[in-house]
């Protein structure tokens, strides 16, 4: 294969004509690198499960240096409380949440803390070119709530690799490696200390210029497809299955993801009987407002929120 | 009808008039007694199926106007946008951007 592009003329005009004929051999030592094994079914997730919300939302970003910018947040709308009776209690709730976050190339830090006393963080560190190291923690007032987590991501030519550490002695490893320059498959096991649980999970995902379809099994019980299509530039259709075989529950849904210039729409149906849409709208330079709606047919909940994001 | 009522008035043994008997003889028929069962029935299934559509017609009213009413007013603004901005362009004399797909 190597041998093949040497022999490649140095003219233009034949170099046209064996071009396609080099993209059809696969230099199977130059795979492009894979996508990240938690991130496998990111189209489907990004299209199909947008941040619906209940209320209003009113974001504020303001930037104070290249690196550097500070975040406020207001939220105020019911919550729901999960509880044993089939109707779900929704409590309304107002909170202010502050936040600070630090890019650089190499590291970056992210904080958040609501009033409700609750405290959010993350932060991504390149150790390496190749080595990265990935913390987040949660700390809440309640006890025994709070849980923290640390990845160690290693990147390789063609694969990834990960080792997870999580607070309730949570252990978990995943690997994923490209194939062929369209198919990466990957596997990860896990073992939870705290529930005496672990378990083993594949992926696989297919990658093409026009579609993406990812299928993923684990030992928990799930399996769950998904197929994105890229009908033009402004518009992407995708469809989502998941089931799981222990306890016999079947979810199928299909959306839409429209990206014009001034909005971002999207929409999906569920085979629960839930219909959503979301839509992002720019009015300004740095506005934009959010309005979510969804429906629930079935146990007859009705969601709708609004909003405003205002900075970069 | 003065015979009739002679007719009527003939039968003194406790048998009811001719007009009577063949009255109560069309509603005790079996074809009628069939008749009424079905129109129940034919009610009661009107009713229901109205109602049925009734509710696929909300479920559908509302799924539609969630899916697919935002999206035809954004395709509407995007056209908008796309016209003013060729008009722009033609007006302007400056060379037509290539329409985004």
């Amino acid at each position: 294969m190597a041998s093949h592009v040497g022999l490649v003329p140095p003219t233009p005009a034949p170099y046209k004509d064996n071009e396609p004929k080099a993209a059809e051999k696969i230099d199977y030592l130059n795979l492009p690198c894979p996508i990240p094994y938690e991130e496998i079914h990111r189209e489907a997730l990004m299209s199909l499960k947008p941040e619906l919300f209940e209320g209003m939302r009113f974001d504020f970003t303001k930037g104070l240096n290249q690196k550097f910018s500070l975040s406020h947040s207001v939220f105020m709308g019911p919550m729901e409380v999960p509880s044993q009776a089939t109707e779900t209690i929704k409590i309304p709730t107002a909170h202010y949440e502050f936040g600070a976050n630090f890019l650089d190339p190499k590291l970056m830090l992210f904080g958040r803390i609501l009033t409700d006393g609750r405290l959010n963080a993350r932060m991504k560190c390149d150790l390496t070119d190749n080595l990265s190291l990935k913390a987040n923690a949660q700390l809440t007032n309640e006890p025994h709530m709070s849980h923290g987590m640390v990845n160690f991501d290693y990147k390789g030519k063609d694969f990834r690799t990960q080792f997870q550490l999580g607070n309730g002695a949570l252990f978990g490893a995943s690997y994923i490696q490209s194939v062929t320059p369209h198919l990466s498959l990957g596997s990860e096991v896990f073992w939870a200390g705290q529930h005496r649980k672990s378990g083993i999970g594949l992926a696989a995902r297919y990658n093409n210029d026009k579609m993406v379809a990812t299928g993923q099994v684990a030992s928990t019980g799930m399996v769950a497809l998904s197929y994105v299509q890229k009908v033009s530039e402004k518009v992407s259709l995708a469809s989502d299955f998941m089931y799981n075989y222990m306890s016999r529950d079947v979810t199928a849904s299909f959306g839409y993801d429209y990206i014009l210039r001034q909005c971002r729409l999207r929409g999906k149906i569920d085979s629960n009987g839930c219909t959503a849409a979301f839509l992002e709208e720019r009015l300004n330079m740095g506005l934009n407002f959010i309005l979510s709606a969804e429906i629930d047919h079935w146990k007859k909940d009705y969601k709708f929120g609004f909003g405003l994001t205002v900075g970069e | 009808m003065a015979s009739q009522s002679r007719k009527g008035g003939k039968n003194r043994s406790g048998e009811e008039g001719v007009l009577a008997r063949v009255t109560s003889t069309i509603t005790q028929s079996s074809i009628v007694q069939r008749g009424k069962v079905v129109a129940s029935d034919a009610a009661f299934v009107t009713k229901k199926l109205l109602k049925s559509t009734g509710k696929a017609a909300w479920i559908a009213g509302t799924t539609f106007l969630i899916l697919v009413v935002p999206l035809i007013i954004e395709m509407d603004r995007e056209q908008q946008m796309n016209e003013l901005e060729m008009q722009q362009a033609s007006l302007l004399g400056t060379p037509s951007v290539a329409p985004q797909k």
